[in-house]
């Protein structure tokens, strides 16, 4: 994953739409993903999945399966002594040991020769299973005396929180004994709630629901391991974070971290799907009982029984204003669903909730319920657009009831920076209030009057919008630069490129060191020999690793000049890099080229050390960012099926430092937002297994659902990020659940609290006004 | 997919020498848009397979609206979507073609292999219902030919044999000013299945229906005739009251289901809407 | 199970190849052939990463045993630019800076090419249902449809929209 830049514009780098380099690789199909990779002797692997959501595990017998020519391995649990019952993470419960706690958690792994023959021999393991009750409903699964999920004493994952740049200040609640299905609880309160209520003239009370949603990445899960003679394992993983995807299998196959290389494979889209480890220490496992390389590639059915969505989220929301729009009172409930194993982002969830707008008094609970269906991980600003779901619509309905615009009505109450978020710690520097108004300055919104009334016989048309955000992820992390003998640039770092970011990273790199973009080559390195880098995630690429690679720009640029103060007998302040050359300022032709710093110091008794420019931050300061989404409806009350006729996003990046990859970025959030608002949902019977495990039933948007996405790029520089940048990829998946909402009551005067908001929904509930 | 043999006959008497005998360890392969998805997700085991792409008799596609049309089992859906004597003669079942998927399932997807996998929800049973067609069927004592009201036996049951193979449909002539449609409802515009599919054929003679055929598909174990809509119509103008009570009508011969594609109400509702609107186009069609 | 001899074209060259007979078109093109370029999303048909060109028509390949391209042409992405040159659709895809993840271009690109092969001067309308087979998770498909119109206005100009 190494690329050279090429541009044959005029300048140096931070600002510039440059395309990514590695398009042409792209274009042509040249890029290799892992099930592109075939080494030779390859085995192809299957895992056994359990039919049922909850079940003990009676027997399991193989051995029909391991006489099948070609097969080569069978694994189980009891095959892998150090599996423990009380598995904090889906990645520890690599197999089922003697119970399964959800419809597709793996029981039996196998190895063969042809994918063919895996699937085969799967057919030819029995195992007999005691089927149990199943805790499938969140709310029912809260009550005590829920079937249990976990194993008593398991203790609650909180490291997704934590990669995702948490919040701090949020007590944990200890949890009800009886409710053992309960497994994180956390409140937030200022004030009188109960007051605050009782004084308002308009109490609105709803509670809002999002299914469980996939992540949708194109690529499924993938893994190709490798051990060698000396017990170093390689791992190519399809992974968001190497590093991280390291020492998770480190832990779960307790050896030391050095022993494993991970290689991070171009990655088909990840999402927060492939943060965490999945299929990675069993590929591992199969590769070292056989001896052969060893390849996993889930598919889609698995992807979407077995992967690792995002939670269901059930929100009750409360509050009340005064007639002339004072806000007095909050009162909110959370439960996030996070299926068999802990890990969702409550506090962010909660903080959200109550933290957008100014409510004087408030009260939110949170609770983290488990279920026996799969475990959950992040996407893409966890839970945030959940709770603006829930915030967003109701701020519309609050501003209807007293007749007050909406967008006005926002705005005297969004927070803004200093002001305390629920948790008190006050909000960094953003642009809430400014792309709001820059949304409302567009002329679908003050012309909507004149499109609603536009409206076919027989159609309806409706606008609306909604601002969400998100408050940046935080990770320490590290990069170096490198000037070669030839004057150019190597930046090294172990930052998966999903996006586009190195290409942004080369830019910040070339700016901040004095050179043009085209001599900046930037790789992405495997763990034995990339700098420690954090994970691809959280929005905080440019941010944070971007920071590393300014800051070792910085650090390289100091010693090439120093070099070249000595050589020119110059002091450094006094020294310029121009056109490739250190230049004395303002003596233009005293100058010495930097390829000759840079061959000097690889030269046979030069006593010139090398330029290696190095950077480790670490880090404290969060750089949140919000997105407005506004949406143009037509709607066919027969049949509830939505016409998207114009959707814009206008989003604070901070400072576009590609700002083609920030459209990229823009439009395929708000598209994805969309599909969550109008399409997407996994659905389970009542016994727990997904009734919608294709592609066909789980309906991602295709671009003949959607216009075109307009994008408006709001700049407020970031007090700590490189040039000002923030976060960009989290915030367009945030606020299109509550535009699309608020669309659809100004056409049709009704409120969809459930998403998505199917055609089934939106007719159904037309019909019964 | 688990291990099969491949058979690749060159004729409609191979492929039934193929299939004689074996009963349902065998299956046939036409666009492999159904079959070679169900045998991905195990939700079909088989020992040999079929494969019909080499039987160029099954591709036949002949006939106009006066003599009526021969249409191939193997005739892709994408040639139902775009042949011009098709789209202007039939165009409730073009238009159920054009519906199917996507243009790389309709490049593969086969007229034969829509009806043959006999799902509730499939497309261009409501056509094929509502034009009358005839199944022609060839089996080890010659051929027959089923009309397409009793060609489905149930939900992925149809009245072929396991020795039989559907080589072709008949069509028969709909006659001047006669008209049809298809609507289906699905929540995205391509890449879709069916939650309730509509297709109705009228024909007029001075002024009043002398014949209507309404099929709904996805409402019921197979794809149905709505026979009492039908019946309130003929003989009667179609003013835009008729119509919508005929659309009334045919949500009782709906017997919906509740799944992940829609409600029981829903479809229901799905029924009145789309009989309305299928019927108001055929009849323009039919006037035209 | 004995391999069968499956003779086709692949991107222009007369092709040989054993493969099994339960082996799908996309299986064969990938590991026996070497052609990743198309890629396996869904295995169902439906996500469009797997499309190719089969005697100019676009098929989803994972539907497609390798058997029934018998004697048939088959186009993949590996075989759009020929003599190393980008198409212009490719091209476009490069400069509107489409590709993010990567995964499902491929297939984008087949489906772009089949519909300026034959339809010269496509609206943004006719762009969108020709990709509509073709999930992309990363871009919200508007700068591909943008790139697909810029490459059919460049391919009119040059007099053909072939090989688009």
């Amino acid at each position: 994953m190494s690329t050279v830049m090429k541009t044959t514009r005029d300048v140096k780098g931070v600002g510039l739409s440059i395309p990514r380099p590695d398009g042409p690789e792209k274009v042509t199909g040249k890029v290799q993903y892992v099930a592109d990779i075939q080494p030779k002797g390859l085995l192809h692997a299957q895992l056994l999945r359990s039919p049922h959501a909850h079940a003990r595990i009676k027997r399991i017998d193989t051995s029909r399966a391991k006489e099948l020519a070609g097969v080569r391995a069978v694994l189980t649990a009891a095959d892998m002594p150090y599996l423990k019952k009380k598995a904090p993470t889906r990645a520890h419960a690599v197999l089922a040991i003697d119970r399964v706690v959800f419809a597709g958690q793996p029981v039996a792994a196998v190895a063969a020769d042809e994918l063919a023959i895996a699937e085969e021999a799967l057919d030819l393991i029995d195992v007999e299973y005691e089927v149990l009750a199943a805790a499938v409903d969140p709310l029912e699964s809260m009550k005590p005396g829920a079937p249990p999920v976990a194993e008593a004493g398991t203790e609650a994952d909180t490291s997704e929180a934590q990669a995702h740049g948490s919040v701090s200040g949020v007590a944990a609640v200890a949890k009800p004994a009886k409710a053992v299905n309960i497994s994180q609880q956390t409140t937030l309160a200022r004030g009188d709630v109960a007051k605050g209520l009782a004084e308002s003239d308009v109490v609105i009370e709803k509670t809002y629901r999002v299914p469980m949603v996939h992540q949708g990445y194109l690529e499924p899960h993938a893994v190709l391991a490798q051990w060698d003679t000396t017990g170093q394992l390689t791992l190519w993983a399809s992974t968001q974070g190497s590093f991280n995807t390291r020492s998770e299998v480190a832990d779960v196959l307790e050896i030391a971290e050095n022993r494993i290389k991970v290689i991070p494979v171009e990655c088909g889209g990840g999402f927060g799907g492939k943060i965490r480890a999945l299929c990675e220490p069993v590929t591992a496992e199969l590769a070292r009982v056989t001896g052969r390389p060893v390849r996993y590639v889930m598919t889609r059915r698995e992807e979407l029984v077995a992967g690792m969505p995002a939670p269901q989220v059930i929100i009750k929301l409360k509050t009340g204003v005064q007639r002339d729009g004072t806000l007095m009172a909050l009162d909110g409930e959370i439960i996030i669903e996070s299926g068999a194993f802990s890990g969702a982002v409550l506090a962010v969830g909660a903080v959200f909730l109550a933290s957008l707008y100014k409510w004087p008094a408030f009260e939110v609970r949170g609770f983290e319920v488990l279920t026996h269906k799969p475990s959950i991980a992040a996407y893409r600003a966890p839970v945030a657009p959940h709770t603006i779901y829930a915030i967003d619509s109701h701020m519309d309905q609050i501003a209807d009831a007293i007749g007050q615009d909406p967008v006005a009505f926002r705005l005297r109450h969004v927070e803004r920076e200093g002001e305390p978020m629920a948790n008190n710690q006050p909000w960094a520097s953003n642009a809430a209030y400014e792309v709001l108004e820059r949304l409302a300055q567009h002329p679908s919104w003050k012309k909507r009057d004149e499109w609603k009334k536009s409206a076919p016989a027989g159609r309806l048309r409706g606008t609306g919008l909604s601002l969400g955000g998100w408050l940046g992820g935080l990770q320490p992390t590290s990069a170096t630069v490198r000037l070669n003998p030839d004057g150019s640039l190597s930046v090294l770092t172990g930052q998966v490129d999903i996006a586009g970011t190195n290409i942004a990273l080369a830019q910040i790199a070339a700016t901040a060191y004095g050179v043009d973009i085209d001599r900046v080559k930037i790789t992405t390195g495997d763990t034995d020999v990339a700098p420690m880098t954090g994970l691809s995630a959280g929005s905080k690429t440019v941010y944070t690793v971007g920071t590393a690679v300014l800051q070792a720009a910085q650090d390289a640029r100091r010693q090439t000049l120093e070099i070249a103060a000595k050589e020119l007998e110059a002091a450094v302040q006094d020294l310029e890099i121009e056109d490739g050359k250190v230049v004395v300022r303002g003596v233009p032709d005293k100058g010495v080229t930097i390829a000759s710093i840079g061959k000097k110091g690889n030269l046979y008794m030069s006593k010139v050390p090398p330029v290696l420019g190095v950077a480790n931050p670490a880090f404290t300061q969060q750089a949140p960012a919000f997105a407005g989404q506004l949406a143009r409806i037509e709607l066919d009350p027969d049949t509830g099926e939505v016409t998207l006729h114009e959707f814009v996003v206008a989003q604070d990046v901070g400072k576009a430092i590609n700002p083609l990859a920030c459209e990229g970025q823009m439009q395929g959030g708000a598209v994805q937002s969309l599909g969550i608002a109008l399409t997407e949902g996994l659905m389970y019977d009542d016994k727990g297994r997904l009734m919608n495990p294709s592609l066909l039933d789980y309906r991602k948007l295709t671009a003949a659902d959607l216009p075109n996405i307009e994008c408006i790029i709001v700049e407020k520089p970031s007090p700590a990020g490189p040039f000002g940048a923030r976060g960009v990829g989290e915030p367009p998946i945030v606020p299109a659940p509550a535009a699309i909402a608020n669309a659809i009551e100004d056409a049709a005067g009704v409120r969809l609290t459930e998403l998505p908001m199917t055609p089934e929904r939106i007719a159904l509930a037309i019909a019964a006004r | 997919m688990r291990r099969f043999e491949l058979v690749t006959p060159g004729s409609v008497d191979d492929c039934l020498s193929a299939l004689k005998g074996r009963g349902v360890e065998v299956k046939v392969l036409a666009g492999g848009t159904d079959l070679i998805a169900q045998l991905k997700v195990g939700m079909l085991k088989v020992a040999a397979v079929v494969d019909l792409s080499g039987v160029a008799e099954l591709r036949v596609l002949e006939g106009d609206a006066r003599r009526g049309f021969r249409i191939g089992a193997a005739v892709t859906a994408r040639t139902l979507e775009r042949d011009a004597k098709l789209r202007a003669a039939l165009p409730s079942l073009s238009e159920s073609g054009a519906l199917v998927g996507s243009i790389q399932i309709r490049n593969l997807a086969t007229l034969g292999g829509n009806i043959c996998n006999a799902a509730p929800s499939a497309d261009m049973a409501p056509p094929l219902l509502a034009l009358d067609a005839e199944a022609v069927i060839a089996g080890a004592g010659g051929r027959r030919r089923v009309p397409m009201a009793s060609f489905f036996k149930g939900v992925r049951q149809t009245v072929l044999g396991p020795d039989e193979l559907l080589v072709e449909f008949a069509v028969p002539a709909t006659g001047p000013k006669s008209g049809g449609a298809y609507l289906r409802h699905t929540p995205r515009r391509e890449l879709d299945i069916a939650v309730v599919g509509v297709a109705s054929q009228v024909s007029l003679a001075d002024g009043v229906c002398t014949k209507v055929r309404i099929a709904l598909a996805a409402v019921a174990p197979v794809p149905v005739r709505a026979t009492a809509a039908e019946q309130a119509l003929e003989g009667q103008p179609l003013t835009s009251q008729a119509i919508a009570r005929a659309a009334d009508l045919a949500v009782e011969a709906a017997r919906p289901i509740s799944d992940q594609r829609g409600s029981a109400e829903f479809r229901r509702h799905l029924v009145r809407i789309l009989t309305r609107r299928t019927l108001t186009i055929a009849l323009e069609r039919a006037t035209a | 199970m004995a391999k069968q001899v499956l003779s086709f074209t692949v991107n222009g060259e007369p092709v040989e190849a054993l493969v099994q007979p339960y082996v799908t078109l996309l299986d064969a093109l990938r590991e026996d052939l070497g052609l990743t370029g198309p890629k396996e999303g869904c295995g169902t048909g439906d996500c469009g990463a797997c499309s190719v060109h089969l005697d100019g028509k676009l098929v989803a390949s994972c539907l497609v045993l390798a058997m029934q391209a018998r004697g048939r042409s088959v186009t993949t992405i590996e075989g759009l630019a020929r003599g190393g040159a980008l198409t212009p659709v490719q091209d476009a895809f490069v400069r509107h800076g489409v590709p993010q993840c990567g995964f499902c271009i491929p297939g984008v690109l087949m489906a772009a090419a089949a519909l300026l092969a034959e339809n010269a001067e496509p609206s943004e309308d006719d762009i969108r249902y020709a990709i509509a087979g073709n999930l992309c998770r990363c871009t919200g498909y508007t700068k591909m449809v943008e790139a697909i119109s810029e490459a059919a206005g460049t391919a009119r100009n040059r007099g053909s929209a072939r090989g688009a």
